[in-house]
């Protein structure tokens, strides 16, 4: 599981690649810190090359959500895989997650 | 086909490997995200909690029933009784804020997988999963 994060002035582009999954759930957790702090942040994920997610990486992305909303910012998911984003839909976080 | 891991302890991995490894296993690549989605769930289950510290057996195993039509998935250990089934469903319209972090393992395989059945017999946790597979 690859993280890139990359700061252009106000918002974050991160770019995910591989499998989130029980043995990447707690490297990608470390890798995504960075996103958990500042005021305001502005969070576009490209999750083209997310392959795979189990509810351990659901789990994070729920943190993240969290975390990014206590700091009124925003974070959206891009291009997510139609396998990945039906766990999504089927647990309801595609309602309380911004996907486009 | 059927193995037995002892112990389990930070076998998820190689267990899941072992499954999806099975000729049984279908080609189709949807098909395959939902079973190891499935099986990650459950296997990971049984290696967190049903010993402690992860110190004890699971045999897992495929089998193919119906002329090939229907893959049914077998986990058994011989940890603490537990039915993940009964297990009452997350609420998946909850709002962000009440959402919690946690539950949501088992309730993806129910809704992926066809049939999940639990029985305890002789002393032993026995979980089957079953998918149609047929294309």
């Amino acid at each position: 599981m690859e993280v890139k994060i990359e700061n252009t002035g106000t918002q974050t582009l991160v770019v995910l690649k591989g499998r989130l999954d029980t043995t990447t759930a707690d490297k990608f957790m470390q890798d995504i810190t960075p996103l958990m702090q500042g005021d305001n942040p502005d969070i576009e994920m490209d999750c083209a090359g997310l392959e795979y997610t189990s509810s351990q990486g659901l789990r994070m992305f729920l943190m993240l959500q969290k975390s990014v909303t206590s700091r009124k910012g925003n974070l959206v998911l891009k291009d997510m895989k139609p396998n990945v984003k039906e766990v999504f839909d089927i647990t309801g976080f595609s309602n309380i997650i911004k996907i486009v | 086909m059927k193995k037995l891991f002892n112990p389990i302890k930070d076998k998820t991995a190689e267990i899941i490997e072992y499954l999806m490894s099975s000729p049984d296993m279908p080609k189709d690549e949807d098909l395959r995200f939902k079973l190891r989605l499935s099986i990650e769930e459950t296997v990971e289950n049984v290696v967190q909690y049903a010993y402690k510290d992860g110190i004890g057996w699971m045999e897992v195993g495929t089998a193919l029933e119906k002329n090939g039509l229907t893959l049914t998935i077998t986990l058994k250990d011989a940890g603490k009784p537990f039915n993940p089934l009964e297990k009452s469903d997350p609420d998946i319209n909850l709002p962000l804020e009440e959402r919690e972090i946690g539950g949501l393992g088992i309730y993806l395989c129910k809704q992926l997988m066809d049939e999940v059945l639990y029985r305890y017999e002789d002393g032993c946790n026995i979980l089957t999963m079953k998918k149609e597979i047929s294309k």
